[in-house]
């Protein structure tokens, strides 16, 4: 009994030491946002961010440790800890975890690459810090009366995230194994009734599998137009029955007959780069060019977008609330969009990806770099991207369509 | 040809090719045996060394050493992830050493009230999965700090490395003659050199055992770890995971590679307290 | 005195880590936590859980894997100890072989099949260069299959080692006199085997078998890389819940931990009762 007591006192003691060596001093929200550039770069100086970002990347964990990470010690004199993580829900999820203990300025993440649903999860339930990002010096960078860019999957973004890059879906196909791609929709609806076992998509709610069900969605409804805007449930229940009708129809024509789905969008990489399938589906096109060039891929790979248009969206760095350290995610936050940060990530061989900068805010001689950045010539030409891209829906239509495909197609 | 016919014949009736039937059916047995077991390594290692490897091609077209330099390279976090992982588990298996060795005197050489109760409790959370623990005490773990910190790890971790140790050495003591004790304490040695001089040594084969376990189970620890870690503390079996799921195959193989290497090498170590010490391993089996 | 000081460390480590997570778990399933503010238990998350049929088709699957793997385990096992425990040159090493497996962490071992068994893995591969496939899909499937045929094969190949090391320590401390003793008095092999050396290995074999299914029934990892999209094996689905992102989720998460529970207690309480009856028949 009496030892029971003992060690329920150690218990937090140890705890707080524990803690000492990660927060020295927490910062308030709104201790940060009165202070000016200067005093905030002093605040975090010599400090750590702790970033829980998607890991299952080489090229990108080592654009983010070596080139990110050595230029914030470099610049700043922080210290970056890149986290990896399977799935962004996890670092969302321990935050969440630490506001029901009742973690307000010790939490144990400083940022996390978010979008979507979850930075919409995090917004509602005020898990974000919010209103700094004119603060940041290179914030003037970023054209945020683009509407892509100042809403996040239609959730209004107000302040509460930073823009950190640009993606469109892309489809991959080996060119020594189809040569003539389906260029539509409906073309590939065909395509797999024509290939019976070639071809199949990741299980929703997996960001990529349910973007590609979208793609189905919009065919269906006709286009996006009358998709945009709140989640209407009159159109949705108009839309969503012919949807179901399509995927269900090649549901026997995928690989294992439809069976089961591949879990996410990196097992449907998998099964493409065995040949178990002709195609695969990413919201990430220079992932195609890194995959040729770590030998994930053979070197025949090509990708494209479809004629009918392929969705894109924008993804962004956001910064709990109860992070102790907001000033250092603050400097490394403002450095990612640095255009020297975003012209290195745009680099085939680094990354490939396209800059979140708006063309006519940076300077003269770093938009004529930005145009004239190679590119890896299995992923598809920016030009074919720019001119197919459709819009994200509003994260309403998301989970509505995701439970909907769970229910009536997935079962 | 005539000489295996020869020894057939003189042989006494039946006996020897009877014999000689079990030798090559026991060989077979054992090479089919220790080939499954050591297959599924194979292909990681050949993995690890692959530059394009597609199908149907049986092994790769190219080999490079790309993903050992990323495993090695200082920026990958794999090294510090080693350290990490090393850390936790030899934490635990201390501090299971030092709270299962008593326990296991007290339940080996002692009969008492409630031992049943006792025994039951530590039985318990080898066969209750972590996950059903660990998504309860979880929010405790947030609420004290101890989440996401190695400590608060390395602590989740002793609840399925205690019992191990704990069974182990109850089986010891069952075994141990505490008279060679009482006759160094009559013999004027204190209760502290009497255990590091008697004691120790007679039960030193059934520390190494049951440390080997308790090791070897926090080694493997996924779910705990990514739970009460959340993220923060990326044991070996994490970052695998990540690259697992990421679909490369190469880094894969050569995380798991080096995942592999320190059990192997603890196992090399105290493999002759395994196979002369029946009665710890048989503590396992008794429960 | 003495032994409640022996005793105690592990009392209060067991009281607080385990005791304090089932029992947290379980207040959190009747969605009862007063220091996160949930003052006011109720079954919610038990009628939802207990009549959903995602819940019940998990069930049925994880009850599956870890029954099909206990048992071909345990006999495997068995005649593979049956097999060592002779002595002869090399035994030492091929039984520290044995032993190596032990120490292998379970996703290696995972990671290992799928890319031995996958449709486009290293036996498909094989199998092609012989002739005896055209394209991946005439492989059969493996993993992510309905029948969960690839986290049963790596359990297999990590846990027959295990009880295998278990059985064949009771072998040994057992020695051969009863065998040589029976058949003197005429038995045959099998009968040597049936009557002789199952009843002894029985209390053994049936120990680590419980482990064994304990731990099958509550993996996460193995399931979640080897089992296919739908259902799920039961901690993987139980996991889903607790990390969704709707908190109201967690009680239901919960409950699938206590029905969890649940199994492994009914486990516990099988092997006393059946190593009880052997012990007495042995």
């Amino acid at each position: 009994m009496v030892k029971k007591r003992v060690f329920g006192t150690l218990l937090p003691s140890v705890a707080a030491l524990a803690m000492m060596s990660g927060a020295a001093l927490a910062q308030s929200s709104d201790e940060i946002l009165a202070m000016s550039w200067e005093e905030l770069v002093a605040a975090a100086d010599g400090g750590t961010v702790n970033w829980f970002m998607w890991g299952g990347s080489d090229s990108i964990n080592t654009y983010v440790s070596e080139w990110v990470g050595g230029q914030l010690k470099e610049r700043y004199d922080i210290r970056l800890n890149r986290v990896g993580i399977n799935d962004t829900v996890e670092a969302v999820n321990t935050v969440l975890g630490e506001a029901e203990a009742g973690v307000t300025d010790s939490g144990s993440v400083d940022l996390i690459w978010i979008n979507g649903e979850n930075f919409r999860t995090m917004k509602q339930a005020d898990l974000l810090f919010c209103g700094y990002t004119d603060l940041l010096p290179n914030n003037r960078f970023l054209n945020w009366e683009d509407p892509a860019i100042a809403n996040d999957f239609g959730t209004p973004v107000d302040g509460c995230e930073v823009p950190w890059g640009r993606t469109q879906v892309a489809i991959g196909y080996n060119t020594a194994n189809v040569q003539d791609p389906p260029r539509t929709v409906p073309m590939l609806l065909d395509w797999i009734k024509a290939n019976p076992g070639r071809f199949t998509y990741p299980a929703p709610p997996d960001f990529t599998g349910s973007v590609f069900v979208r793609h189905v969605f919009y065919h269906a409804a006709g286009g996006v137009d009358g998709l945009l805007g709140d989640f209407d449930q009159a159109v949705f229940d108009q839309v969503a029955p012919k949807a179901w009708a399509l995927l269900n129809e090649i549901e026997p024509f995928l690989w294992r007959g439809g069976q089961t789905y591949p879990n996410s969008s990196p097992a449907l990489t998998q099964l493409f780069a065995n040949q178990e399938v002709d195609f695969t589906v990413t919201y990430e096109p220079s992932s195609i060019g890194l995959n040729v060039m770590n030998g994930t891929f053979p070197e025949t790979t090509s990708s494209y977008a479809f004629d009918d248009g392929t969705i894109g969206n924008v993804h962004y760095v956001g910064i709990p609330d109860n992070s102790p350290n907001k000033a250092a995610a603050l400097v490394l936050a403002n450095l990612l969009i640095d255009p020297e940060a975003q012209f290195e990530k745009a680099l085939p061989d680094v990354w490939g990806e396209r800059t979140v900068l708006g063309p006519d805010r940076v300077p003269a001689e770093w938009a004529a770099r930005f145009d004239a950045l190679p590119r890896h010539e299995s992923v598809v030409p920016e030009a074919d991207l720019a001119e197919r891209s459709l819009p994200e829906l509003s994260s309403g239509w998301l989970t509505a369509i995701e439970k909907g495909w769970i229910e009536n197609v997935g079962r | 040809m005539t000489a295996s016919n020869q020894s057939s014949r003189a042989a006494p009736a039946g006996g020897t090719r009877d014999g000689r039937r079990d030798v090559i059916v026991r060989w077979a047995v054992i090479s089919l045996l220790l080939t499954w077991l050591a297959l599924p390594i194979v292909p990681l290692l050949i993995w690890s060394f692959s530059f394009r490897w597609f199908f149907p091609d049986v092994l790769p077209a190219d080999y490079s050493l790309r993903a050992w330099q990323y495993v090695f390279s200082p920026t990958s976090g794999v090294l510090q992830s080693l350290r990490d992982t090393l850390l936790i588990s030899g934490g635990a298996t201390l501090l299971s050493v030092i709270i299962g060795v008593p326990a296991g005197r007290a339940l080996g050489q002692y009969v008492f009230r409630g031992k049943s109760i006792v025994e039951l409790l530590i039985l318990a959370p080898i066969i209750v999965p972590g996950i059903a623990v660990a998504l309860g005490i979880h929010v405790l773990f947030i609420r004290y700090g101890l989440a996401n910190t190695l400590f608060g790890v390395m602590l989740v971790h002793l609840i399925p490395t205690l019992p191990y140790m704990v069974l182990v050495m109850s089986g010891v003591f069952a075994n141990y003659d505490t008279s060679y004790e009482a006759q160094a304490r009559t013999l004027g040695a204190g209760p502290i050199r009497a255990f590091w001089y008697v004691t120790l040594p007679a039960i030193l084969p059934g520390i190494v055992v049951g440390g080997l376990f308790a090791f070897l189970v926090s080694w493997a620890q996924y779910i705990l770890t990514l739970l009460i870690g959340g993220g923060r503390v990326v044991t070996l079996p994490l970052l695998l995971f990540n690259f697992a799921t990421a679909g490369r195959n190469d880094i894969t193989g050569a995380i798991s590679m080096l995942y592999i290497i320190p059990g192997v090498v603890i196992l090399l170590l105290s493999a002759r307290y395994l196979t002369g010490n029946a009665s710890a391993v048989g503590g396992l089996g008794r429960l | 005195m003495r032994i409640a000081l022996l005793l105690g460390p592990a009392l209060v480590v067991i009281a607080a880590l385990f005791l304090g997570g089932v029992g947290l778990g379980l207040a959190r399933s009747f969605n009862y936590m007063p220091i996160i503010g949930l003052d006011d238990p109720n079954l919610d998350a038990y009628a939802w859980v207990l009549t959903d049929e995602d819940f019940l088709l998990s069930f049925v699957l994880t009850f599956h894997i870890a029954f099909t793997s206990t048992v071909i385990s345990a006999v495997l096992a068995i005649g593979a100890a049956l097999v060592l425990r002779h002595t002869f040159v090399g035994k030492k090493v091929i039984t520290f072989l044995f032993q190596l497996n032990l120490t292998i962490p379970h996703i290696v071992g995972a990671v290992g099949i799928l890319y031995l068994f996958s449709q486009s893995g290293f036996f498909a591969r094989i199998a092609y260069a012989a002739g005896a496939i055209e394209r991946t899909s005439d492989f059969p499937a493996l993993v992510f299959d309905p029948y969960a045929i690839g986290i049963i094969l790596q359990y297999v190949w990590k846990e027959v080692p295990f009880i295998g090391v278990i059985v064949l320590a009771v072998l040994q401390s057992v020695g051969q006199d009863y065998e040589a003793l029976a058949q003197s008095l005429g038995a045959n092999r099998w009968q040597r085997f049936r009557y002789v050396l199952l009843p002894l290995i029985m209390p053994g074999v049936l120990s680590a078998s419980v482990i064994v299914f304990a731990f099958t029934f509550g993996a996460f990892e193995i399931p979640f890389l080897l089992g296919q999209n739908h259902p799920v094996a039961l901690p993987v689905l139980a996991y889903r819940s607790y990390t969704d992102v709707d908190l109201a989720a967690r009680p239901e998460a919960m409950a699938m931990a206590m029905v969890i529970t649940v199994m492994s207690g009914l486990m516990i309480y099988a092997y006393v009762r059946l190593s009880r009856r052997y012990l007495r028949a042995g």
